[in-house]
């Protein structure tokens, strides 16, 4: 078993503040080992270290993972695992001039096309859920029960009108992260 | 070529045009990463995603090619579309060094 074990919950968006939250527990003498859904890191004890973490997404193609991650092993990055299509890598802070740089993205550009592969991978398919199934459902169950008075579609009518409001806070929060990160990698120099 | 190659790839970025000029030759990622780092002093740095994304964009739209594996790394030669590109550039970047060393303001 892990020496730690701490919740977080982030959204897609919020991987820079992940990425420095593990990097905290790093230098506080926590190594970062594994991650369960929705929100779980189990830490081991280790000696303190300025370890920086990064999170890259998705960027793999089909059948290449390997030659990927040998791209990240050249360059000094240890791989750690994979979570909801995010890859985890870390390296230590303290030799750069052998180790190269801390970043994994060297221009905004990349940086960028990131950020549009989660609006892609995670935000389209759950705008699609929520316009093919969720909308559709509360029209015709709320139908069913205004007119036909059906108790189990007051029920069904009352959980979509949940899922409804669950997925618009969700949109809203990830829609004005990802504004936030494009606004600040267009700025940043 | 292409209209859409010529929009996204003319004028290239230093990153783009450094990978594409190495490319001369027979090459995977992280060699690339060193060579473009010696040859401008350090001034230049390629991070693995950007290169992984970068090879993978050229790759897609034909600039290079595969060639082989060599203990998990992919090499890439240029194509001729990508020689193409790169004299485009180099004409632009001769042009650009000569027009501001003429001394005529």
């Amino acid at each position: 078993m892990a020496d730690k074990i701490m919740f977080r919950f982030w959204t897609i968006t919020d991987y820079e503040e992940e990425e420095e939250f593990l990097r905290q527990q790093h230098r506080e003498g926590w190594m970062f080992r594994k991650y369960w859904i929705p929100g779980f890191y189990f830490f081991d004890k280790c000696s303190p270290e300025d370890v920086v973490y990064r999170l890259d997404f998705d960027q793999a193609a089909k059948g290449e993972k390997a030659a990927y991650l040998q791209m990240y092993r050249d360059y000094g990055w240890e791989y750690l695992l994979d979570v909801n299509g995010f890859s985890y890598f870390r390296k230590s802070a303290k030799d750069l001039e052998e180790n190269g740089d801390t970043e994994i993205f060297s221009d905004n550009e990349s940086r960028l096309e990131m950020v549009k592969r989660i609006f892609r991978r995670r935000m389209l398919p759950l705008l699609a859920i929520f316009l093919c199934c969720v909308v559709p459902q509360l029209m015709i169950q709320s139908g069913l029960w205004l007119d036909g008075g059906y108790a189990a579609s007051k029920v069904m009518t009352i959980i979509f009108l949940v899922l409804f409001a669950a997925y618009i806070g969700l949109f809203i929060h990830c829609g004005m992260g990802i504004r936030r990160l494009e606004r600040k990698y267009k700025t940043d120099v | 070529m292409e209209d859409r190659i010529r929009r996204v790839y003319v004028p290239m970025t230093e990153t783009g045009f450094y990978i594409l000029y190495c490319l001369r030759d027979e090459m995977h990622g992280y060699n690339i990463g060193q060579k473009v780092k010696k040859m401008t002093g350090g001034e230049v740095n390629i991070s693995p995603g950007t290169m992984y994304g970068t090879l993978s964009k050229m790759e897609k739209d034909g600039l290079i090619r595969f060639v082989r594996e060599e203990e998990k790394r992919k090499l890439y030669h240029i194509t001729e579309l990508g020689w193409e590109l790169l004299n485009i550039e180099l004409r632009r970047i001769e042009r650009l060094y000569k027009n501001t060393h003429s001394g005529t303001p």
